[in-house]
């Protein structure tokens, strides 16, 4: 089940937890939490979140993520676990950021439905039961929606302008798919495939794959929350929403998505060159000195090149066809 | 089924394919099991429903419980045809595979016939629905069109390539991976992997029930498939030579254009500046040229690197060897 030898590699020691029990029965819940520079907050966090997974009655483990803080979290984290048995530590070498953190966390974990979120985000933990109840009443998903809100301006209008973008292109129909809150069960998660970073994207594969979604309100804390300034936050949000077109679209087609592009751009630079070929042929002057010719044979090396790629991408996909499942099997009767 | 009894060997394995056919679902699986019954072999119908919305899953649910030899995969959204067919392949068990409509337009009486056509030698056998019972013009004349341009591209002459009717031996539709729409391109995907193509003419009825769910609409699509399903053709054993070939012909071009211009510098004293705008493209031809031959050769890695070890089939049996033929 819990392959120890890989988290050794991944997350690099510290994995406190009693095997053999653990092996044995399946938990409940596995509440996942990426953590990173809280040592403030993490005690009281972590207790508010312990009372509401006592209350739900059911067996549960918190599996904390240290994302290789700066400051003491880790410290008061491995003496918090000293008093729980339950609560699971991971620490990362270097901060590898929230989809390593998941990763590994989930990798440690055993429960059957799983909880997870980063710290950073602040959700007001006594509405996660309201989650689980979802999850009962038949859905696959469950993602967060922020509301009310208690982080900055500048970080809401992004995030906003972000969710309206991946909502319009992946028709979710959800109100904060990046609010990065999801409660949802194992076996979706293992049939998921998510790889390096995509679990921004868990919603939008999901839904690709017929899983049930619906969004659940939850509060968020107040609290002090880093602000998105900066340029390289906008970068990342530009190329996720290039990868929600490809998750959504193309993925497993390439060359419908490269060939559009590159067929549009050849076609244009083609028409650009031809007309200054006549023009030349025909003796209206000459051609060397305009720069439209470059234009044109730009564009013409350009769309040949993507549909070059394109066709490399199919080639990729086509030789390793034998690992693509396409589909999401529900039941099958025999 | 097949578990339970697990040295039940399945002769002949049915895959059909349904999304929304609750009508034809009883009268389909009617009409199968009352072919099947009667040839002397065993069998197994595998019915792959593909996320349907209406009733047809409880019906095959049904069908499962009444009858033998039936396997049901319910998948959880609607994820195509092609998707379908590749679940219904994996899980089948035969030693021949068929391949069907759930529409009721196929009819399973041919399957016999198949079958035997089959034994004369021939891996793969696809119907032809010579008497098509479809609307001329916005069914039979654009798929007598796509079939010409897919024949011509993929040089498998086959009459009806989208006739869904169609029979395999297992172990080239196993070595087979339908992703996308690759389902319309399967005789080509076949031949790829060696297989030995046969077609046979095949009754065809007019729909009764429902609407068609599988049309051919986004041409755009399906010619960017041809290109690739043309290039895997001819080049899939040794993509150097597709990309290498359009290369060289980029830095041929480029030569040529540059001897141009050193002609009209040296020989007729025109100055630099008059050209260089001709030159700034010669420049990128070559350069364009050169990383063609670049891909060339990463494709060739990829395609040596990947999963698909062997790009060729053999025989039967070797003689005096073991059988290789087993596929996984």
């Amino acid at each position: 089940m819990v392959n120890l030898m890989e988290l050794k590699t991944v997350a690099q020691k510290e994995v406190k937890m009693d095997d053999t029990a653990r092996e044995k029965s399946l938990l409940e819940i596995s509440a996942i939490i990426a953590v990173r520079n809280m040592e403030n907050e993490i005690e009281e966090y972590y207790h508010s979140l312990k009372l509401i997974l006592d209350d739900t009655g059911k067996s549960y483990e918190i599996i904390l993520v240290d994302d290789a803080s700066d400051d003491h979290t880790y410290g008061k984290m491995v003496k918090m676990a000293k008093g729980d048995k339950r609560l699971h530590l991971i620490k990362m070498r270097s901060p590898f950021g929230e989809s390593s953190a998941f990763e590994a966390g989930f990798k440690l974990s055993c429960g059957e439905h799983i909880i997870f979120y980063t710290a950073r985000v602040r959700p007001n933990a006594k509405q996660l039961p309201s989650f689980l109840k979802k999850l009962d009443e038949g859905y696959d998903l469950v993602v967060g929606w922020r509301s009310p809100r208690s982080d900055p301006g500048i970080n809401q209008i992004i995030s906003r302008a972000f969710n309206f973008i991946v909502d319009k292109l992946s028709n979710l129909n959800l109100h904060d798919v990046n609010s990065g809150i999801f409660v949802t069960r194992r076996d979706v998660l293992d049939n998921l495939q998510i790889y390096g970073g995509l679990n921004r994207f868990i919603p939008v594969i999901a839904q690709k794959q017929g899983y049930k979604i619906v969004e659940e309100k939850i509060e968020q804390l107040k609290g002090s929350f880093e602000k998105s300034w900066f340029l390289s936050e906008y970068l990342r949000r530009m190329l996720d929403i290039l990868t929600v077109i490809f998750l959504t679209k193309y993925s497993k087609k390439p060359i419908h998505f490269l060939g559009f592009l590159g067929g549009i751009l050849t076609v244009v630079g083609g028409i650009i060159d031809l007309y200054l070929f006549f023009y030349r042929i025909l003796g209206f002057g000459s051609i060397a000195g305009r720069p439209l010719l470059l234009l044109g044979a730009l564009l013409l090396v350009i769309g040949v090149q993507m549909i070059a790629m394109g066709l490399i991408g199919e080639m990729i996909i086509f030789t390793h066809a034998g690992d693509i499942k396409e589909y999401n099997i529900e039941e099958i009767l025999e | 089924m097949n578990r339970k009894e697990n040295s039940r060997r399945i002769d002949l394995s049915v895959v059909v394919p349904l999304y929304n056919e609750e009508e034809n679902v009883n009268i389909l699986h009617e009409r199968i099991f009352s072919v099947l019954d009667k040839i002397d072999k065993t069998y197994e119908i595998v019915y792959v429903d593909d996320g349907s919305s209406d009733r047809t899953y409880p019906l095959l649910k049904k069908i499962h419980d009444e009858s033998k030899y039936v396997k049901v995969i319910k998948f959880r959204g609607n994820f195509g045809q092609s998707a379908a067919m590749s679940a219904g392949f994996d899980a089948a068990q035969g030693d021949v595979v068929v391949a069907m409509d759930g529409d009721l337009q196929n009819d399973p009486v041919d399957i016999p016939r198949m079958l035997d056509k089959l034994e004369e030698g021939y891996d793969l056998v696809s119907g032809w629905r010579k008497n098509r019972k479809d609307k001329l013009i916005i069914r039979k004349i654009p798929s007598k069109i796509a079939n010409k341009i897919i024949c011509s591209v993929t040089r498998v002459k086959l009459h009806d390539t989208g006739c869904s009717l169609k029979a395999f031996r297992s172990e080239i539709i196993k070595r087979i991976n339908l992703y996308g729409e690759l389902h319309r391109f399967i005789p080509a995907l076949a031949r790829i992997e060696g297989a030995r193509i046969s077609e046979m003419v095949v009754s065809h009825h007019s729909r009764k029930y429902g609407e068609s769910k599988y049309n051919i609409t986004r041409t755009f699509r399906v010619i960017t498939d041809l290109t690739a399903m043309n290039l895997f053709m001819k080049y899939l054993k040794n993509p150097l030579r597709f990309f290498g070939r359009i290369g060289v012909l980029f830095i041929f071009f480029g030569i040529i254009s540059s001897l141009w211009i050193l002609y009209r510098i040296y020989l007729f004293d025109k100055p630099l500046i008059d050209i260089n705008i001709l030159l700034t493209s010669v420049f990128l031809f070559i350069a364009t040229g050169f990383q063609f031959i670049v891909w060339g050769l990463l494709a060739d890695l990829i395609v040596k690197t990947g999963k698909r070890k062997s790009l060729y089939l053999t025989e039967e049996k070797p003689i005096n060897g073991k059988s290789f033929m087993k596929t996984k």
